[in-house]
């Protein structure tokens, strides 16, 4: 008898529908699976077949020829989330469940070898693909996994949490199981606040107008001035993510094998910090049997934070040039490419030179020459990406001593929702994002500012593109301090040429 | 004696021996014409004098040297490196030249042969003034070097410096800019090796529109005892030495000795007492040497007088920029510190400071505001 059945595997961070077919005849006792399945695939037979044991059922392949077909045969399906439909399709042509018991339905899991039915890696990307498929009119997934599955695809999963009671309930000998009462999403991070920074307002000033306009940041300072402490408050004043972003980001780190969030979404802007060993296909994603999404990607709609920028490799930085450009990785091989969404804000920080210590003129051991090469490791166009680039010393102890108290992230973060939403009404999603023509309409210099930005230009402080970015900053300082002209005044700008400070000794080569 | 091109071929031969520096190629010539004692060098005729045992006395000593030397000069072909340094530009200037810079007819420790990129003239350029001083300069440094190679090149004095990083560079650059008296470079190394690397384009510029020197031939590469030799050219070529920074040992104290022995007016930058940089040159300000606190004090040594280019009393900024400055204070402050004190918000001081930079109040460095007046 035949049976055919729906699933999927997973391709890059997208699910890819897929169709098991099951041929159970008389002939000589044997399985056989067909259809370009990788080794984790291939080796689900075993895990199937044990799970069959374990729930008491005679497994057909010990009497019959078995034949197993996964369609389309044209591409390499990977991982173990076809175990389940390689079982329920057993079943019904080995004639234990009937026919009509699977007619729109489609199954994704992986089976252990007591019958029970796990998650694995990739299951988002494959129940939003197969809940979208015409036919499917609901998705059976692992009762573990209900919670990110029915994030993404509405009321249409069933949970189920072992192969003795998905078959009980294709059967009809029992009813299918209940879907367990909807968790709420909660925070479950209590994420860093703001108001511990004291003594660095420029800082602060910085993280906010980067969360507000999207402007990537670099931080230059020396060990303990905080640099760690400042990108981890960013997350927390970008606003939540949206539905659509929501569910992107999720089947990234479902396909990327992170652990979902109670909730089932990943609502909070991600925060991803990969350590500078990290290799390019770790970075931007692939991998050489299945390609993985990256840390770039995992930090899809959040901050990618890289530590001790010089350290990165350059040909692990310059991998992210397109992605900072396009938000988007494609990674090709000889049989497939995919694409990997990856739209992140990014943050980087670096010492200011070899010593680390920087400071006030004369007090480091480097000489300036020493100072110039250590910053040259960080390549020309990626540095010219950041449009913050600030300059955090460590705070005056006074400071931090204090009593006085700064503003928590709740604060910041309706100041940037505001200044986002104003940014909106512009028809991009943050400033940092308008182009020569957006500038000339909402960020028009007045004639003190004009007077102002010529100077830095003639005097070598500023290219053309750095222009536009310091323009494009002004905007943002002018929307969070609630200006809501279009024309940028002498403070703004002014705030914003310093907040993008020339990097001692590449300056010239930059031309900032 | 006249020079012939037998005897620049065999100076340029000799002077690029190993182990050769000033006083040892001085001490083989003796009153000999180049050719002849070429020829004594490549025979191994060459008779150890009292001037030449002097010279050598260090390990390995005379007889081991003139046997290195002699094993050396074969397969050197003087003719050859002749076409090679006039295929190159470089003139040969030997003393009893024409052209041999008049400051080094009378030195005590005149070198034996000149290689000259760009017009040997300028090497007899007066008034001329060395401004030299460490590698490893601060923005201070830097700064005051500029504003002393400018206003010495617009004041028709030629800057001699060795082209070194830090204010040797920084000096030249600013003269080169400033578009006035012809820049002099002397260098330890041949005029073909650059060194700092980074300083291609300065050597470069200084060969185009000044002169650029070397007592070593093409080819030789830098080493830390030619330095040394290199300063007493530099010395002796300039009307007054004028140290910006250095620390109390190094090349520019050696400068320092070099032109005390000519006679040569030293002056001093005098820098802040916590400044290593500047311990040499204050230290040397105590030991009375001038003080070079502008322009004027450095023209006046050369015997120019003061150029009319005062600087009109500016009265310090009143309102905001004031509040600014004075939260700055005299000490070097962070923009958080100058954000905090005031309590004007980064949007309020940000505009101040950048005006009062552009007025030369103050100045910022990696992230650092210092006062300047």
């Amino acid at each position: 008898m035949l049976a055919c059945i729906s699933s999927a595997t997973i391709q890059g961070a997208r699910g890819r529908s897929v169709l098991v077919e099951v041929h159970v005849a008389k002939g000589l006792p044997a399985v056989a699976l067909v259809g370009q399945p990788d080794p984790a695939c291939r080796e689900g037979l075993h895990r199937v077949r044990v799970a069959f044991a374990s729930a008491g059922l005679a497994w057909p392949g010990d009497t019959k020829k078995a034949t197993i077909n996964l369609a389309p045969p044209g591409f390499r399906k990977l991982g173990s989330g076809l175990d389940v439909a390689i079982a329920v399709g057993v079943a019904v042509a080995g004639e234990i469940v009937p026919l009509e018991s699977v007619a729109g339905l489609a199954f994704v899991g992986e089976l252990g070898l007591d019958g029970a039915i796990r998650t694995m890696p990739g299951l988002v990307p494959m129940v939003a693909t197969l809940a979208g498929e015409p036919g499917v009119g609901a998705v059976v997934v692992p009762a573990e996994a209900h919670a990110e599955a029915a994030a993404v695809a509405g009321a249409v999963v069933r949970p189920v949490a072992s192969l003795t009671e998905l078959l009980d309930a294709l059967g009809g000998a029992a009813p299918w199981p209940e879907q367990p009462a909807e968790r709420v999403a909660v925070d479950e991070v209590v994420e860093a606040d703001l108001a511990d920074v004291r003594g660095q307002p420029v800082a602060r000033q910085a993280v906010e107008v980067a969360a507000a306009g999207g402007h990537h940041l670099l931080l230059v300072g020396p060990p303990g001035a905080g640099k760690t402490m400042l990108a981890r408050r960013l997350p927390g004043l970008l606003p939540p993510l949206d539905r659509q972003a929501a569910i992107e980001a999720t089947c990234i780190w479902s396909a990327a094998g992170l652990r979902i969030p109670e909730g089932g979404l990943v609502q909070r802007p991600p925060f991803r910090a990969p350590h500078h060993s990290t290799s390019v296909p770790a970075l931007v994603g692939g991998g050489s049997v299945y390609l993985r999404p990256g840390e770039a990607s995992c930090a899809h709609r959040g901050v990618l934070f890289l530590d001790e920028m010089g350290e990165f490799p350059a040909a692990v930085l310059d991998s992210l040039r397109t992605p900072l450009e396009e938000g988007v990785i494609r990674v090709s091989r000889a049989r497939e490419s995919v694409e990997l969404p990856a739209r992140f804000l990014l943050v980087g920080s670096t010492n200011p030179c070899p010593c680390g210590e920087g400071g006030p003129v004369g007090s480091c051991r480097c000489d300036p020459n020493a100072r110039a090469r250590y910053l040259r490791r960080l390549s020309g166009p990626l540095l010219d990406r950041f449009d913050l680039r600030i300059d955090v010393a460590r705070p005056d102890p006074a400071s931090l001593l204090g009593a006085g108290r700064e503003e928590p992230t709740a604060v910041v973060a309706e100041r940037v929702a505001a200044a986002r939403a104003l940014a909106a009404s512009r028809d991009v999603v943050a400033n940092a994002e308008l182009d020569a023509s957006g500038l000339d309409r909402w960020a028009v210099p007045d004639d003190e500012s004009a007077r102002m930005l010529e100077a830095a230009m003639r005097t070598g402080r500023l290219s053309a593109r750095g222009l536009s970015r310091v323009r494009a900053v002004a905007r943002t300082l002018a929307d969070l301090a609630g200006a809501g002209s279009a024309r940028l005044s002498a403070d703004h700008v002014a705030a914003a040429l310093a907040l993008r400070t020339p990097l001692s000794g590449v300056e010239h080569r930059l031309a900032s | 004696m006249t020079v012939d091109d037998d005897d620049r071929a065999a100076v340029i031969a000799l002077s690029g021996l190993p182990g050769i520096g000033p006083s040892r190629l001085r001490a083989l010539l003796g009153n000999r014409s180049s050719s002849a004692a070429w020829a004594d060098v490549c025979g191994g005729r060459v008779e150890v004098d009292e001037a030449l045992a002097a010279a050598c006395r260090q390990p390995p000593g005379p007889a081991a040297l003139l046997e290195r030397w002699t094993t050396a000069a074969r397969g050197v072909d003087p003719h050859e490196l002749r076409h090679r340094h006039r295929a190159a530009g470089v003139h040969i200037l030997c003393p009893g030249d024409e052209g041999w810079p008049s400051s080094l007819v009378d030195d005590p420790d005149p070198p034996s042969v000149l290689f000259v990129l760009g017009d040997p003239a300028t090497l007899g350029h007066s008034p001329a003034v060395a401004v030299v001083g460490t590698r490893q300069a601060t923005r201070y440094g830097l700064e005051v070097a500029r504003g002393l190679g400018r206003g010495l090149a617009r004041a028709g004095v030629a800057v001699v410096s060795g082209l070194a990083a830090g204010i040797d560079g920084a000096g030249h650059h600013a003269a080169i800019e400033a578009a006035g008296a012809p820049p002099i470079g002397v260098v330890g190394c041949g005029l073909d090796v650059v060194y700092p690397r980074g300083h291609r384009q300065l050597w470069e510029r200084v060969a185009a529109i000044g002169a650029l020197a070397s007592e070593w031939p093409l080819g030789t590469k830098p080493a830390q005892w030619r330095f040394p030799a290199r300063n007493r050219i530099i010395a002796a070529l300039a009307d007054a030495v004028v140290i910006v920074e250095s620390p109390p040992t190094g090349g520019s104290m050696h400068t320092v000795e070099e032109a005390v022995r000519r006679d040569r007016p030293v002056l001093a930058v005098p820098g802040p007492v916590t400044s290593r940089a500047s311990r040499g040159t204050n230290r040397l300000l105590a030991d009375g040497a001038v003080p070079a606190c502008d322009l004027d004090d450095v023209l006046v040594a050369v015997g120019l007088g003061g150029i009319e280019h005062g600087t009109p009393a500016v009265s310090p900024p009143n309102g905001d920029a004031g509040r600014v400055l004075d939260a700055l204070g005299w000490r070097p402050a962070t923009l958080d510190q100058v954000v905090l004190r005031t309590g004007m918000g980064l949007a309020g001081v940000a505009r101040h400071i950048a005006a009062l930079e552009a007025g030369g109040w103050l100045a910022s460095d990696g992230g650092w505001l210092e006062r300047r007046r």
